[in-house]
Order: C-alpha cells, then sequence, then structure tokens
C-alpha cells in the first residue's frame, strides 16, 4: 500500500503533575476521588501528595473498604469534604488529623462497611442499577449509612439491602508494572479492590514502580492485572507508594508513618507547626519525586525498604 | 518451659483449643493473637483448617505480624483473592472469626465508630470497621482485646458497630441474628461466655495470676460472680513448646 502511514497508538506514559493536573481538573467537576490499595499497601501516594499539591479542596474520597496515612494527610492538608471509608486506621493507632477533624465537624465521615462500598463499586463496574446485599443486620452502622436502601427481595421476598453505583470521578492505583498503554500488572500478593476500582471509575490513573517493554505484557496477558482499556494515564515513578509498600519492591515504612503520626498526634494536643512542617517538606515542597526522595532520606533509605520486601 | 507465661500466650492457648479441624475461618482486623491461635490449632490438632475469607488462604508468615495486611506476612500463602470474593465470603459466612474494639459491652456488642458525642459530632471517634458481616454470617466469633479495663468493657456500647447478642435473645431474633454471635470473650486477664438464658456476659475462668474480684474491678458492668471462679487452665508442655519454637519464634506476644 503505497503511501499508507500506521497511525501511531498513543501513549499513556504521563507526567506525575500533569496526571495530578488532569485529576484535579476532572474533580472539580465531580469531587468523587477513589483510591487503591489498602491500608499501608499498595496506595498511591505520589498520586495523593501531587494531587495535594495542585490544590485539590473538598474532596469526598472513597477506597477499599481500609485506609490510613494517606486519606489522614488529605485531611491534614485541608483537602477533603467527606470520607466514605468504613475503616479508617494506620492499623497500630488511630489517625490524627481525620479524628481531629471529624470530632471539629470539618470533615463528614460516614459510617459504612465493606460490602456498601464493595457492592456499590461492583454496580458501576457491572454497569447495573444496585447490587443486592444479604448480610447486614443488627450493627448500628445501618441506622446512620447513607448508601443503602431496603428492598424487598423479588423472589423470597425478604427485606435485604441494596446500593447504588459508587462511580468515582478519578481513580489512583498503584501497580508495580505497566507498559506504555497503561496495561498493569500487580507483582504484589493482593490486588484488593483495585481491578474492581478500575472498571467503575470514569477516570484512571496509575502510578507503577516501571515501564515494562511491550513483550512483557504480550508474553503472558493472564498476568495483566488491569487491561490499558479501563486506564487513561499512566505515572512512573520511583517508590510512588511510599510511604505504603509495593512488594516486591519496597516494604511499608512504619517508622515514617509513625514519626507522622506524632506530628499529628502534637497538632490535636495544639501544635500544628511540625505537621506544617512535614506538608512541607515532603507534600507541597518537592518539584519532583526525586527531591521526595532525597527529603524522606535518599537512596541509601529506600534500599533498606528494598532489603525488607525481599526478606533480607 | 523457663520463662513465665504471659496473658497473650494464655489467651492464644484458649482461643486455639477451640477451633476444629477442617474449619473455615480468618483474623480480623487486630490479627496478632488469632492468628497465632490458628497457627497453634492447625500445628496441634486442626492440620485442615483453612485460613480464609480474608482475600488470602493459609499464608505462612515466619513470624507472627501485628497485622496480616502485610506482603511481608503474606510472602507465603497459597492462594490470594480480593474484595470480589470476599463479598461472597461475607455472604456464606465463616466457621469462626475474631473481633475487638474500643468498647465491648455486657452482651458482647463491639464499638469501633465514637466513645460519647454522636456519629457525626463525636467526642472521640474511632476507626469504624471494614467488615461487619462475618459476625453474624460466621457460625460464631470470639472477641479478644489485649487489654480489659473498666474503660474498655462497659454496660453498654456508646455505638453498635459489631452485634454480639444485642440486649439478649429477644433482640437478637427480631434483628435476624440467627447464628450462635460471641462465643468466648478472652482478654489478658479471663475468660467470659455468656449466660445461654439471657446472653449476658458472664465470668467463665480466670488466668493463673488473677482474681475473679480484680477481673470483676476491671470490668465496667456485673460478671454474676457467685462462688469460686476457676482458673483458666494454663498451656501444657506441648502447647507452649510448639507457640514458642515454630509460631512466635520472635517472642511477640511476651514483649
Amino acid at each position: 500500500m503505497q503511501g499508507h502511514t500506521k497511525p501511531t497508538r498513543r501513549s499513556k506514559i504521563t507526567a506525575l503533575h500533569d496526571a495530578a493536573r488532569l485529576a484535579r481538573s476532572a474533580l472539580l467537576e465531580r469531587p468523587e476521588l477513589c483510591l487503591g490499595g489498602l491500608f499501608k499497601q499498595g496506595r498511591p501516594v505520589a498520586l495523593v501528595r501531587a494531587l495535594l499539591a495542585a490544590g485539590a479542596k473538598d474532596l469526598h474520597v472513597y477506597s477499599s473498604p481500609g485506609a490510613g496515612y494517606d486519606v489522614d494527610l488529605m485531611i491534614a492538608a485541608e483537602a477533603v469534604e467527606q470520607v466514605f471509608i468504613p475503616g479508617v486506621t494506620l492499623e497500630n493507632r488511630l489517625c490524627p488529623n481525620f479524628r481531629s477533624a471529624v470530632e471539629s465537624g470539618q470533615v463528614t465521615a460516614h459510617a459504612l462497611d465493606a460490602l456498601t462500598v464493595v457492592g456499590g463499586l461492583m454496580a458501576s463496574a457491572h454497569g447495573v442499577p444496585f447490587q443486592p446485599i444479604d448480610a447486614l443486620r443488627g450493627s448500628d452502622v445501618l441506622k446512620h449509612n447513607p448508601l443503602l436502601r431496603e428492598i424487598d427481595c423479588p423472589f423470597s421476598g425478604r427485606r435485604i439491602h441494596a446500593v447504588g453505583p459508587i462511580r468515582p470521578r478519578v481513580t489512583f492505583l498503584h501497580a508495580q508494572e505497566a507498559d506504555r498503554w497503561g496495561n498493569l500488572r500487580h507483582l504484589s500478593t493482593m490486588v484488593y479492590a483495585d481491578q474492581l476500582m478500575a472498571r467503575a471509575s470514569d477516570m484512571v490513573i496509575a502510578s507503577v514502580d516501571r515501564i515494562v517493554p511491550d513483550e512483557v505484557i504480550l508474553d503472558d496477558p493472564s498476568r495483566v492485572s488491569v487491561p490499558s482499556h479501563y486506564v487513561d494515564a499512566v505515572v512512573a515513578v520511583p517508590y510512588g507508594a511510599h510511604p505504603t509498600a509495593s512488594f516486591p519492591h519496597y516494604a511499608m515504612d512504619e517508622d515514617h508513618i509513625d514519626a507522622y503520626a506524632d506530628l499529628g498526634d502534637a497538632a490535636r494536643a495544639g501544635d500544628r507547626a511540625g505537621l506544617d512542617a512535614y506538608i512541607a517538606r515532603h507534600v507541597t515542597g518537592p518539584t519532583t519525586q526525586e527531591d521526595y526522595i532525597n527529603a524522606v532520606g535518599g537512596a541509601d533509605y529506600f534500599a533498606r525498604l528494598e532489603a525488607e520486601a525481599r526478606q533480607e | 518451659m523457663s520463662a513465665a507465661i504471659s496473658p497473650l500466650e494464655q489467651m492464644v492457648v484458649v482461643l486455639a483449643r477451640d477451633l476444629a479441624d477442617g474449619e473455615l475461618g480468618a483474623a480480623g482486623a487486630a490479627a496478632l493473637v488469632p492468628m497465632a491461635a490458628i497457627a497453634l490449632a492447625r500445628e496441634l490438632h486442626a492440620p485442615n483448617l483453612t485460613v480464609g475469607g480474608e482475600m488470602f488462604f493459609n499464608p505462612e508468615p515466619g513470624r507472627l505480624y501485628p497485622s496480616m495486611l502485610d506482603d511481608r506476612a503474606l510472602g507465603r500463602c497459597e492462594a490470594a483473592e480480593t474484595f470480589i470474593e470476599l463479598f461472597g465470603h461475607s455472604h456464606h459466612g465463616l466457621d469462626f472469626f475474631f473481633h475487638s474494639g474500643l468498647q465491648h459491652d455486657a452482651f458482647g456488642n463491639i464499638n469501633l465508630h465514637h466513645v460519647g458525642g454522636t456519629l457525626h459530632a463525636p467526642r472521640m471517634r474511632g476507626p469504624g470497621a471494614a467488615n461487619l458481616s462475618y459476625c453474624h454470617t460466621s457460625t460464631r466469633f470470639y472477641i479478644c482485646p489485649t487489654v480489659h479495663t473498666a474503660r474498655n468493657f462497659v454496660e453498654k456500647a456508646d455505638f453498635i458497630t459489631i452485634p454480639g447478642h444485642l440486649s439478649g435473645p429477644e433482640a437478637k431474633r427480631a434483628a435476624g441474628l440467627t447464628k450462635e454471635g460471641p462465643r468466648f470473650v478472652v482478654t489478658p486477664r479471663a475468660v467470659m461466655d455468656f449466660d445461654p438464658e439471657t446472653l449476658r456476659m458472664r465470668l467463665k475462668s480466670v488466668h493463673a495470676g488473677n482474681t475473679a474480684k480484680e477481673v470483676q474491678r476491671h470490668t465496667g458492668f456485673d460478671l454474676g460472680i457467685s462462688g469460686d471462679v476457676p482458673q483458666t487452665p494454663p498451656p501444657t508442655e506441648e502447647e507452649l513448646t510448639v507457640l514458642r519454637a515454630r509460631i512466635d519464634k520472635t517472642g511477640t506476644l511476651r514483649a
């Protein structure tokens, strides 16, 4: 075919701050942000920091059913209006800024449970108007949960629950690898709700530890956890999940999270200077991920987290 | 055994003895004591017990971890699932599960949401909880907080995150809670169970080094003590040896 030029497929590789700007404008239309991973594992924290640095406000934050450090940091940076996450904790201690903001009424934290959140994401991912739930009884959460309705089961006639679709405007995920088209590979043991969120959301932005050649994906398609069809942008960010873990590449940084929580506790007690300095040093200060890595402790510091992930 | 038995080791042994071979169960959020109990049961009498329902099957952590949501603990496990499968397990139920909270009340209800005030104007906001279903879709569950004071054992919880026996058999029936619910409450001081008639918590046994009077003093409601309260059977030589040599090699339960 003379004169024919094959059109070029668009690479989804995006710079961190461009991805944050993309998310920021989408969230101005509708503030529902959803975060992948769970607690201290596989959280897209670099994307969260970049979004905070871009000045996000009044967010409605969703997640897999458990979150901690990142949501607390977003609250500390005064970017959150409502929290739709069933469990908010650092696991070994409470989330200081979440507590303060909810106790003072600055942030609304809805009483929810895992099945409501997962069911809502399932309804959205599957394109159906609601997801029935028949495993919620006796909890006061049922009296307050804003997303549930009681319905009659059309088959048994029993009163059951239903949750409508949860459709995040933007979902941030963290995976270990992607190709340039945005096919994600989770190499960690668990993938949590990342695949579900990818299918449930309007826009998906993923950070990855590294970009791999196309052949890596084509040679082992069953290893792809999230196909590129669902992914809008992919950002290669070294240590992009820090201080949460990105197995098998690096372990969670419990010392960093504990030191952060101490600053949050000091802020609760009336001294916010340390927390403000933390945000300036780690969130608003760094202009690149390299700056962030240096602010945290540099290459040697991260080598220790890598060794821990290898269980050396 | 040279070193003294720690309160957490005593808890682990009590819980392990109640788990049966062939069962399916999971540890819950505060996983340290439950995972040790499950591992001990598998070592001693329940080799076909399956750990499942929390998105991983049969983990083989090299040591005990405070949370199982950590790939250092899960790096070796037989299989992983996702929240989609957890949705199904939550409906089908497990054989056993474990819970603990900010407040535990006289009927085994657990509060993880707020102490004082209201949900949206709390004096103290707690973490909430991810999964509320295993407490009533599972055959039974255990309550195993690692502290036992008059502040976390209260007559009535300010908020019921995890329903236990609500206010007794009638309320439980009305809410559609058809399974056993909380069977035992195991703490660093004692073991409690529930009166089969009223479903109120009562003192079953006290661990070595505690008295019934002391346990009552550290509990914010009447434990219904009448007469002599037996001592919790301490760990056997075999239980303690296996626990320390194969499960808790780093001594986390004694720290």
